[in-house]
């Protein structure tokens, strides 16, 4: 599945959910497919935080939905973030996990163990009980929105199988903010969203 | 072993949290905090998350921070060694404030030879970031936690309260 095409059906699928991305491709490719200026953190480079700081999030605001894109390489440097994770059981979460094999930030390079890595079986292994997988484009279309529909009790772990970006891809456009302007248009949506006070003042 | 006085100690930093309007906090332990962390696990005031890795707390009280929620991050020095990447990349980068409090493991009173690193190392680190830090001995002190939680709101900068062994053990200032 081309990473660019499951974005795309992601965006597609994407209803009014509040979206936190990883470091390097995932930013570019979500950017790429959805142009959102308010309603997505682009969390660049935090090397395996963007599920904690979603965490962080979808405790502090239950009524809005959260994704969580990560990319493999992010994941495996702190997989024990599932544990934390299985731990909050967050309803409102779900951790998109983008596994390309590689680090896709520095240009594909090799990431240990990539062919054996068994993302699903990791999270299952953790408590883990919504666990879903897909490697299609079709079946992504096709089931994505059954598995971020309903009223579904407890944290949803998504891993997506994709081809690394292509070299052309590689230069696709980073979203183009300087990070307090960043905090304050994705603060003030969600202040806009949920009615609370983020930065001590309204405008 | 938390004794009456250092339980009082632990109380009083939980009350000093509480008012400030923290609800989440995030810990990884450290001996001499053990006592605030039991009282912040017992306080139904507080949802407490213990973490497992001290890099985790940062991107948890960043995200409470960005859905309206007070927070605090809770672990010692040594972890707090880990976790500068993560706080200089999320917290300087995009502004958002965080409140730490740690250990001030390797000072004077630590029994223990294996924190030399971070006495030799902890405020110097501190200062290479610019990272406003607030040393806490005495009791009669612990308003300074209110203060310290304030200004990472009013300056979108962490800042980190430093507790010494004494303050914990419930010996600090005249105890």
């Amino acid at each position: 599945m081309k990473y660019l095409d499951a974005f795309h059906t992601l965006a597609k699928r994407r209803r009014d959910e509040i979206v936190v991305t990883s470091a390097g491709n995932s930013g570019q490719a979500w950017w790429a497919a959805t142009r959102d200026t308010e309603a997505t953190f682009y969390l660049d480079a935090s090397m395996s935080l963007s599920t904690m700081f979603s965490s962080g999030l979808a405790l502090a605001r239950p009524e809005l939905k959260i994704w969580a894109f990560m990319g493999d390489g992010a994941f495996c440097m702190n997989p024990g973030t599932l544990m934390v994770e299985r731990q909050m059981n967050l309803p409102n979460l779900t951790h998109i996990l983008v596994s390309n094999r590689v680090y896709g930030a520095t240009s594909n390079a090799g990431l240990p163990n990539y062919k054996d890595n068994d993302y699903a079986a990791i999270a299952r292994s953790m408590g883990l009980e919504r666990v879903f997988e897909f490697g299609d484009l079709e079946t992504l279309d096709r089931d994505f929105p059954s598995v971020i529909g309903g009223n579904a009790a407890g944290h949803t772990f998504v891993v997506l199988e994709v081809e690394p970006f292509s070299e052309a891809e590689q230069k696709l456009e980073q979203p183009p903010f300087d990070g307090p302007e960043l905090k304050f248009r994705f603060g003030r949506h969600i202040e806009r969203r949920s009615d609370c006070d983020i930065f001590g003042y309204r405008l | 072993m938390v004794t009456d006085k250092a339980s009082d100690v632990a109380k009083r930093i939980t009350d000093e949290l509480a008012a400030c309007g923290v609800k989440l906090v995030a810990s990884l332990p450290d001996n001499w905090l053990m006592g605030v962390i039991k009282a912040v696990d017992q306080d139904k005031r507080f949802v407490h998350v213990p973490v497992n890795r001290e890099e985790s707390a940062i991107g948890l009280c960043s995200g409470a921070y960005m859905g309206a929620m007070g927070s605090a991050a809770v672990m010692g020095a040594s972890g707090f060694m880990t976790v500068i990447y993560a706080i200089t990349k999320i917290n300087y980068t995009y502004e958002i404030p965080l409140f730490l409090m740690l250990t001030l493991r390797g000072a004077g009173g630590d029994h223990h030879k294996h924190h030399i690193s971070n006495g030799l190392y902890l405020r110097p680190v501190l200062d290479a970031i610019s990272m406003p830090y607030q040393i806490i001995d005495d009791p009669a002190d612990l308003g300074l936690i209110s203060r310290s939680y304030h200004h990472t709101r009013t300056f979108s900068r962490p800042m980190v309260v430093l507790f010494t062994r004494d303050l914990l053990r419930g010996q600090g200032g005249h105890g």
